[in-house]
């Protein structure tokens, strides 16, 4: 088979993992050697979905003895299948990277014959590039769940960071669609994974600094091939960062590809929108101080699909506004909605200097097409209509951005997170 | 009255120096280049001066700041007709209120140093990701690119770091600018050098057109979400977005 064959199928299979960014490692180059890693993620280009890319996404190979229900690659599919061989492998990364045309290389696998026997070939693979191709950019390396553990430690001396994939929010998902995993395959290497981030880290205390998975673990679950309400997905997570310290849940909306009567039917659409939705609160909980439970309750399982999950949370404790926009803490700021991490700041950096009035935001660009009703400029009140629910629905729900496409919140944005 | 410049940064900061000196308020600080004057506009031809520049910069490194001069100089990057004036303005409140002056966006001028800053910026960091290297048959690594503001010098330290151990080339094709890395060490130059075309080794430029198609989902196309991100006007010097 020729090389772009293999390459066009292992991509095509890879393509629904979503965690695509690159951020939080760094990696240094040693002289004589091919690359780093840089601390904020860096988008190489964007596909014609409107994805970023970053990391060269692809499997080791798409053969798989497993049978998911909600996967391209299950044995009972009929499609193409490939493998590479780890020299290809390791060429195609450093070609690629030579020419910038992507950050590192995030390597995933089908299970072929077994997860230790997969786990092996993806450990050789990545020994070859950055033991013998002298490779210092990022890897991130997918586990194959119910690998042995021993495996997962010895990948994880080798990469940046690597995602132990939950796929589905819930336990009876789990058993419906993906009958050969089970929790504990994915929760046990997820609590080994987190003991091993931090052992090496008391390790560097006193001892040479020993790399292992330098930018975390992360994980992948999949909106909309279950029943699973927003509340669930958003409560998960939050154990997820909490109790597991990822770096970042990524949330990939359901596209069908099997005909099955547990899943959504073919000719449905990728729940986009609630994908978004989900991103927006994630980044709520990660960035700007919210629990889940301030944002969900049993009573209000999902997110309303016409409001930002923040305007839908102001609006339920208009008691906390309008905030003065002099006076109010960076915390309360950015909980304002239409006001982002980066406009607070700047608020609150310019008020030092002298204090603000209504003509002042417009001048530094705050946009206050939705902040104008929660806020006030040295005691005065811009937003014309009744702080109240019923009044302000309407107005914010007519809001939303048109030019709003739903795609990951911008990289630009997040790489001044990641500083 | 109008100051003209040669247009280097130094020649701005000179420019800044004679205004204070002379306590002149000139209305404009201009590059050499041919602009409308009214009729009976006086010009000062200002003479770019090391010494008197040395003096502006340290001034506002210990007045206000460092990044107060980094903001400056990235500005002055984006070669806007208006960069020399608004350089100006800026160091006149900057003088006044110190440290502070880069969080004072109320300030219309101080804002639009600002904006120019944060657009060179993301140019850079946008090109970190999107500049693409071509293998030519003698080895060195040839990166074309066009951006709209003057930052050969902001993102070649990346590069060096990155792709140490290859000889490489970056050219700004729209300024002549060219980084020329040899393994070792970074040297600029501002001349035309020929460059042979047609020359690249093209074995990996069609499996990277290959995989870019392969990799986008087809339930989910999206091109004004592409185009958002990644502007039309920088395809030209993009491998995947050429067709043959
Ligand atoms: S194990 Fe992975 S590749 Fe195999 S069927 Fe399940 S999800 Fe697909």
């Amino acid at each position: 088979m020729e090389l772009l064959d293999k390459l066009q199928i292992l991509a095509d299979s890879a393509k629904y993992d979503v965690s695509c960014s690159s951020s939080g490692s760094s990696r240094s180059n040693k002289k004589g050697q091919l690359g780093n890693a840089a601390p904020a993620g860096i988008c190489h280009s964007w596909a014609d979905d409107g994805r970023c890319i970053s990391l060269l996404k692809i499997l080791f190979t798409n053969c798989c003895v497993y049978d998911c229900k909600y996967c391209v690659n299950r044995v009972t599919n009929d499609v193409p299948r490939a493998a590479f061989t780890p020299e290809e492998l390791c060429e195609i990364t450093v070609e690629f990277y030579r020419r910038n045309y992507i950050e590192g290389l995030f390597l995933s696998s089908a299970v072929i014959k077994s997860p230790d026997y997969t786990m092996e070939l993806i450990i050789t693979a990545l020994k070859k590039l950055r033991q013998e191709y002298k490779f210092n950019g990022y890897i991130h390396v997918k586990s194959i769940p119910g690998a042995d553990l021993r495996l997962v430690y010895q990948a994880g001396l080798l990469a940046d960071r690597m995602s132990i994939n939950i796929e589905l929010p819930s336990l009876q998902g789990l058993k419906l669609l993906a009958p050969q995993k089970n929790a504990e395959s994915i929760i046990k290497p997820m609590a080994f994974v987190k003991d091993q981030i931090q052992g090496a880290n008391e390790l560097t205390i006193y001892r040479k600094k020993q790399l292992f998975i330098p930018a975390g673990q992360t994980t992948q679950l999949i909106v909309g091939a279950t029943q699973d309400s927003d509340l669930t997905i958003l409560k998960l997570t939050s154990e997820l960062y909490r109790r597991y310290q990822l770096k970042r849940v990524y949330y990939s909306a359901y596209v069908p590809v099997n005909d099955d009567s547990n899943l959504p039917s073919l000719n449905t659409s990728p729940p986009l929108l609630r994908e978004h939705r989900i991103y927006q609160a994630d980044w709520l909980l990660r960035f700007y101080g919210f629990e889940a439970r301030e944002l969900l309750d049993e009573g209000h399982a999902n997110f309303d699909t016409k409001l930002d999950p923040k305007c839908d949370w102001a609006l339920r404790n208009l008691g906390c506004f309008p905030v003065e926009i002099n006076r109010a803490p960076m915390e309360m700021l950015m909980r304002v909605p239409g006001i982002g991490y980066q406009m607070a700041q700047r608020i609150v950096r310019a008020r030092r200097v002298a204090a603000l009035s209504y003509d002042d935001l417009k001048k530094m660009r705050v946009v206050l097409k939705r902040a104008r009703y929660f806020i006030t400029c040295k005691g005065v009140y811009y937003g014309g209509v009744n702080i109240d629910s019923e009044d302000l629905y309407p107005v914010l729900a007519a809001q939303e951005d048109p030019k709003n496409v739903y795609g990951q919140i911008s990289m630009f944005e997040m790489g001044s997170f990641a500083k | 009255m109008i100051y003209m410049t040669d247009g280097s940064f130094e020649g701005i900061l000179t420019a800044v120096f004679e205004a204070f000196r002379r306590k002149e308020c000139p209305e404009k600080i201009a590059s050499q280049e041919p602009c409308q004057l009214t009729l009976g506009t006086e010009i000062r031809e200002i003479e770019t001066d090391r010494e008197k520049s040395d003096r502006v910069y340290k001034a506002i490194v210990e007045k206000m700041s460092r990044e107060a001069i980094e903001i400056l100089y990235r500005a002055y990057l984006s070669e806007h007709p208006d960069v020399g004036t608004k350089i100006y303005d800026y160091i006149k409140i900057g003088l006044k209120i110190g440290g502070r002056i880069i969080y004072y966006l109320q300030d219309p001028d101080v804002l639009w140093i600002h904006d120019r800053n944060q657009k060179v910026l993301k140019e850079v960091h946008l090109f970190l990701g999107i500049l693409r290297f071509r293998k030519l048959r003698n080895g060195i690594y040839y990166a074309r690119y066009e951006p709209d503001n003057n930052i050969t010098t902001l993102i070649s330290g990346h590069f060096e770091e990155r792709l140490s151990n290859q000889p490489w080339i970056i050219h700004d094709a729209g300024r002549d600018i060219y980084a020329l890395y040899n393994t070792n060490e970074t040297v600029f130059l501002h001349e035309h050098i020929p460059i042979p075309k047609n020359e690249a080794d093209k074995k990996f430029e069609v499996l990277w057109k290959g995989y870019f198609q392969s990799t986008a989902i087809e339930n989910r196309l999206n091109p004004n979400l592409q185009r958002r991100f990644m502007p039309r006007r920088y395809w030209k010097n993009l491998i995947e977005k050429q067709n043959n």
